[in-house]
């Protein structure tokens, strides 16, 4: 009951800030503009594509990599993915670092809440937003449903994976958050460690090696497979790993922070 | 023949409460209690442990050591009692600047366990006991001082807590505003509330306390009931003790 109570608090800051409006509508405009460029490539194309046994067709080159550069290949605006490496620590950088520049830290410890309730609330308030976000940006390919085909099931698994990929850059974010005292020293570390945790693999990918801890550490490694409409339960795990670490290292510095006074 | 009734538990009781901050001990063995109704006043000089004191009872704070019980529960072992029975304002009321008076009220009613038409009851009330009601829609970033304050105030009363929890309350209120505040703690005593307050001004403390505790360097020095009369004698107290933690600093040097 009180950690809906945090969540709505933070959901309500969320939607009285204009920061976290005006990040979603750039967001969304910058999308929009991929996607008209993503539709013209695959209409130019279409006739060729056409005549492929088994080539790819709207889902592939249109509705999956609006969500990520990581399988296009070719020089376009960013995806939501690598769009959201930048913005989710703008969206994130304030949940508990403002709240500790403005005093308001001690109060929710005086509710008796725990360091992990606090921690939690603020996160399913931050993932609802980008819940939202996700929605949106998903609406556009799916609004011409009726004029193409569409492979729901390849969608879903990109959607899922998207969805893991916010996950992952919030709760790094809200954690992040947790340890700074102002929110843009949380911005700038949380953006550090999700474009390392994205791209830690770059040296290995370039070396040809495409197996090793290595790669599995990386995000896009295990993104880039649900972009493929291959959803595996080690992918699934990965990201439920790096969630439960990031908040439970928030967490504790909550918890230590609420100690120490 | 009737039998007694059974005497309630003090709303508060704290037994030798210790806490350290930055490796210095901020409160030491500090034991006191308080009664429904009673109004405590908690003089000492500037790092005397009455803001820390003040956060350890509000439950944002854990001591190192001792036991802290309200209403006969140890707080220690069952935190959450302190959303229902305790109200806090902190030395700088804790807003949120983006939030209205009115969306603050309803986070703090949440957080405290009010919801539906409860919530909106006490919302209404409390907006209209501190004359906050024509703020409503107005953020807390552009409230002034004063009315800073008595938002603050109004978010610690909102759930009509048990224990009162005021650190400088009077802080930026104009004479008018101190002189209502004096006579809003006097009627949440007479409604059984019990209240602490924390303050520099012994005007304060005669004006609205019927106790006052004085803390030294983390230590109760002084705890004793107190009358409207008692000023001059109060002033020598504070500065008899005040002035012994001078001298220990005149012989150090």
């Amino acid at each position: 009951m009180t950690l809906l109570a945090v969540t709505r608090l933070e959901l309500r800051r969320l939607f009285v800030r204009p920061l976290g409006w005006i990040i979603a509508a750039l967001a969304l405009a910058e999308l929009g503009w991929r996607f008209a460029l993503l539709l013209q490539i695959f209409l130019l194309n279409q006739v060729r594509l056409a005549a492929l046994p088994d080539g790819p067709g709207y889902t592939d080159l249109v509705a999956v990599r609006l969500y990520s550069s990581l399988i296009t290949g070719s020089p376009l605006p960013f995806g939501l993915i690598e769009l959201a490496l930048v913005l989710v620590p703008l969206l994130t950088m304030s949940t508990l670092a403002s709240e500790r520049g403005a005093g308001t830290l001690p109060l929710l410890f005086s509710t008796g809440l725990s360091a992990s309730r606090i921690l939690l609330g603020k996160y399913l308030a931050v993932m609802l937003w980008l819940t939202l976000w996700l929605l949106l940006a998903l609406a556009v390919p799916v609004s011409l449903a009726h004029g193409v085909t569409l492979d729901w099931g390849k969608l879903a698994a990109a959607t899922l994976g998207t969805f893991l990929a916010l996950a992952v850059l919030a709760a790094i974010g809200v954690s992040c958050s947790a340890y700074a005292s102002h929110p843009a020293v949380a911005a700038v570390a949380a953006l550090m460690i999700g474009l390392a945790l994205n791209c830690i693999n770059l040296g290995a990918q370039l070396a040809g090696i495409r197996s090793g801890f290595i790669n599995w550490l990386a995000m896009s490694t295990h993104q880039e497979n649900l972009l493929r409409g291959l959803v595996s339960s080690a992918d699934l795990v990965w990201f439920g790993l790096a969630i439960a670490v990031a908040l439970a290292l928030g967490t504790q510095h909550l918890a230590a922070d609420r100690e120490r006074g | 023949m009737n039998a007694p009734k059974p005497a309630l538990p003090p709303v508060l009781q704290l037994e030798e409460v210790t806490r350290h901050r930055a490796g210095r001990p901020a409160v030491r063995g500090l034991t006191l209690s308080l009664q429904a109704g009673q109004v405590l006043g908690l003089l000492g000089v500037n790092g005397a442990g009455k803001s820390t004191t003040l956060a350890m009872i509000a439950g944002a704070l854990r001591p190192d050591h001792g036991a802290l019980r309200i209403q006969g529960t140890d707080f220690l072992e069952h935190p959450e009692l302190a959303r229902q029975a305790i109200g806090w304002l902190p030395e700088t009321a804790p807003l949120w600047p983006e939030l209205t008076v009115s969306e603050h009220l309803t986070a703090h009613g949440s957080l405290r366990g009010l919801s539906g038409l409860r919530l909106k009851q006490a919302r209404t009330a409390i907006l209209e006991r501190l004359q906050l009601q024509d703020m409503g829609r107005r953020l807390a970033g552009v409230l002034s001082q004063g009315q800073r304050q008595r938002l603050g105030l109004a978010c610690a009363l909102l759930h009509r807590p048990a224990l009162l929890v005021l650190d400088e309350p009077a802080n930026a209120l104009d004479p008018v505003q101190v002189v209502a505040l004096r006579s809003l703690l006097r009627e949440l005593a007479a409604e059984g509330t019990a209240v602490i307050l924390s303050t520099h001004q012994l005007t304060e403390v005669t004006a609205v306390c019927d106790r006052v505790a004085i803390l030294h360097e983390g230590a109760l020095r002084h705890d004793a009931p107190l009358s409207a009369d008692q000023h001059g004698a109060l002033e020598k107290i504070f500065f008899d003790i005040a002035m012994d933690k001078a001298s220990q600093r005149t012989q150090a040097a």
